[in-house]
């Protein structure tokens, strides 16, 4: 069967993962220990900032699944009382959690892409260490299908869901490629400083920062590798910047009307990106009236952003309905496994009486043309085959369709395959 | 024009028109991959079209088979093909939605035409008359996309401006890439229309007599080349660009489409093969 164990942000607190993530950390290869616990064939390990999880293939053993749990209780130091952050899905229940948390519907933040790399991780690590098998390589083969299928065909990952990253889509709505385009950056916010970054990491190049303290100013251009400039300068910096990020704590406009005009006009109109996320405002918003200006505030960011994270939702919905597809394949492929040992004893006990039957009529065969022993040796093979065709597709089908085990016993008994 | 000419400009009709559909198609489900395809089959149209109209003027009389249905092919083939060639550079697939329909337009307008009939006088054909129709046609197929361009930018500006960035916005291409598009339209479309008015004002000057600089064709051109020369030096030397680039095309685009359709349906001009 299949099992996973583990704990995420929203079972376990802070204090919990932070214990059980660095406990894992330490010991950088878990899997062996896993592996050496009765019962567990094949294992899968993924240890992330918000979620712990064990994904193993078992015997039907109850007591094995709790020795992973206590193993990862051990390693994250956690009391009895702490038990409870940790889950057990089986079968199907534990396919689906796989299955939701590679195609990001299970993180923090919704459809974000590191927990896909991240999983390939450890299934490359599991790989390396032959701790995965026929039944795990398909689970995470069929996990990365799933999670491309999620990502593909549905948008939950199609827009941005942080001011920031809401930003930067915009800037690139307006001007196309940001490479090489200029930024400015006004005031020393944390806000502008976590937007500038993101700028500077989809191609834009040169940055300017504007403060009223040169000094803190300074300290910030540092990071970008850029310059500093006093707001006495802000005019002549105007007509160069493509990007202008405001944050300033001024009480009143520190970018007006006529400003922009005539940068605008020195810049022989190219199109200007402003985001003002100030409070007050930085940026008169009579600005936005000027031609190939386009001025976005804090709630303007901010109201793209809910409406991106309500379009998640949504799509979420419809990704969840691709990984009730997914897991229902994946397990009806396991179960024709389990099929697999009884269909292989079958062929095998009627091939060993094909095989005893024609040997005993060697002695009238072998009078016979070659070409006619073969023909007899072709129709014995059919007839079997055809009996057989009957009860392996029964079998595969009951397996599939209600997963019983009668079914096998059944045929276990009546061709007497355990004798 | 023979079967296999035929054959091959239905095929191209075939092409354009699934294409056409599956641009607009794609404006409405907001699918990039549609517009993907669409292009593809644009590509269809533009070989067939190519293949055609190659058949046509390799026959041994010269090009005096090419009349009004090939001028009017020739320029679908123009369009699409300086439109397929930018999609190399900048893919901007979804721009295809508002040049398709233009190139089926020609298309539908090429078929309309008797094969026969409205050929160019055999007289006037050579070197410098293939010069000035090719480039002419290049010319103003460039403008074309210059228009589909600034007025793809118009509807962008509108969602950018009035801050619905929603799934339109995020399906058209970017204000930048269509500006730039604008510009190259303008820019490279006057200098091969500039090329094409020299070759057919030698060529007018050398072989006829008469006022021929009068014809109702010649003076459109003319105004055609004042105006986008016009617009060219507003956007390279005082910075228009932008919106005002944008709306100024389309309006001008317009206008010139509707005084050469009036032309061409109205006046008597030396010009009626196209």
């Amino acid at each position: 069967m299949i099992i996973l164990v583990g704990l995420n942000h929203r079972t376990a607190p802070l204090a919990v993962r932070e214990r059980l993530f660095a406990g894992c950390e330490e010991e950088k290869n878990l899997l062996p220990e896993f592996l050496a616990i009765d019962g567990v064939a094949e294992v899968l390990f993924l240890s992330t900032c918000n979620r712990v999880e064990v994904v193993a293939v078992i015997d039907d053993n109850p007591e094995t699944a709790e020795k992973l749990k206590k193993v990862l209780m051990k390693k994250g130091g956690l009391m009895d009382g702490e038990a409870t952050c940790l889950y057990i899905y089986r079968d199907d229940e534990a396919i689906k959690h796989l299955f939701r948390v590679t195609a990001s519907l299970d993180s923090l933040v919704m459809g974000e892409a590191q927990i896909l790399g991240q999983v390939k991780d450890a299934y490359r690590q599991a790989l390396a260490q032959n701790s995965s098998g026929v039944a795990l390589n398909r689970l995470m083969h069929r996990a990365f299908r799933t999670a491309k299928r999620v990502r593909t065909e549905t948008e939950i990952a199609a827009n941005p869901v942080s001011v920031s990253f809401a930003a930067v889509e915009l800037a690139k709505k307006v001007l196309g490629t940001l490479t090489g385009k200029k930024i400015l950056v006004i005031g020393a916010g944390e806000m502008a400083e976590l937007t500038g970054t993101h700028l500077i990491g989809n191609g834009a190049e040169d940055i300017t920062v504007v403060n009223r303290s040169i000094v803190q100013a300074a300290a910030m251009a540092e990071k970008f590798h850029g310059r500093a400039a006093g707001l006495d300068n802000l005019d002549d910096i105007l007509s160069c910047a493509d990007i202008v990020i405001s944050s300033t704590g001024a009480p009143s406009y520190i970018i007006t009307e006529s400003m922009i005009r005539r940068a605008l006009s020195k810049r022989k109109n190219r199109l200007l990106f402003l985001i003002d996320i100030a409070v007050p405002r930085d940026i008169d918003p009579a600005v936005d009236n000027i031609e190939n200006v386009y001025l976005y505030n804090i709630d303007n960011l901010q109201n793209i952003v809910d409406e991106n994270i309500k379009n998640r939702r949504r799509e979420a919905l419809k990704a969840e309905k691709i990984v009730e597809e997914e897991v229902k394949l994946y397990s009806n492929w396991l179960k024709e496994l389990e099929a697999v040992p009884t269909i292989i004893s079958l062929r095998t006990k009627a091939e060993g009486i094909v095989r005893a039957e024609m040997e005993k009529a060697q002695g009238w065969i072998n009078s016979m043309e070659n070409a006619d022993k073969e023909k007899i040796e072709a129709l014995v093979k059919g007839i079997v085959n055809k009996i057989l065709h009957a009860p392996v597709t029964a079998l595969k089908e009951e397996k599939v369709e209600f997963d019983s085990p009668d079914i096998v016993a059944a045929v276990r008994q009546l061709f007497r395959l355990d004798d | 024009m023979t079967e296999v000419e035929l054959k091959l400009f239905v095929l191209a009709g075939i092409c354009v028109t699934a294409s056409t559909i599956g641009y607009l198609l794609s404006l409405v489900v907001k699918k990039v991959q549609l517009a993907r395809l669409s292009t593809w089959i644009l590509l269809g149209g533009f070989v067939f079209l190519a293949l055609s109209l190659i058949l046509i003027a390799s026959h041994s009389t010269g090009w005096s088979n090419f009349g009004s249905r090939c001028f009017l092919s020739l320029y679908a083939w123009a369009i699409s093909g300086i439109y397929l060639g930018m999609q190399i550079k900048t893919k901007t697939r979804v721009l295809g939605a508002f040049v398709a329909p233009l190139i089926l337009l020609f298309i539908i307008a090429a078929a309309g035409q008797q094969s026969d009939k409205n050929l160019v006088p055999l007289p006037w054909q050579g070197w410098l008359t293939t010069l000035h129709l090719l480039l002419a046609i290049a010319g103003e197929a460039l403008f074309v996309l210059a228009a589909a361009a600034g007025a793809m930018f118009i509807i962008q500006d509108n969602l950018l401006k009035h801050k619905k960035p929603g799934k339109m916005s995020r399906f058209l291409p970017s204000l930048g890439d269509l500006d730039r598009i604008n510009q190259s339209g303008l820019l490279w479309g006057f200098v091969l229309l500039t090329f094409g008015m020299i070759a057919g004002a030698l060529y007018a000057a050398f072989v006829w007599e008469g006022r021929w600089f009068s014809d109702p064709k010649i003076i459109w051109a003319l105004a055609t080349w004042v105006v986008y020369g016009f617009l060219l030096h507003q956007r390279l030397a005082i910075g228009w660009k932008g919106f005002r680039m944008a709306a100024l095309s389309c309006v001008v685009f317009v206008l010139f489409f509707i005084s050469a359709l009036a032309i061409r349906f109205y006046l008597p001009t030396i010009h009626s093969f196209i």
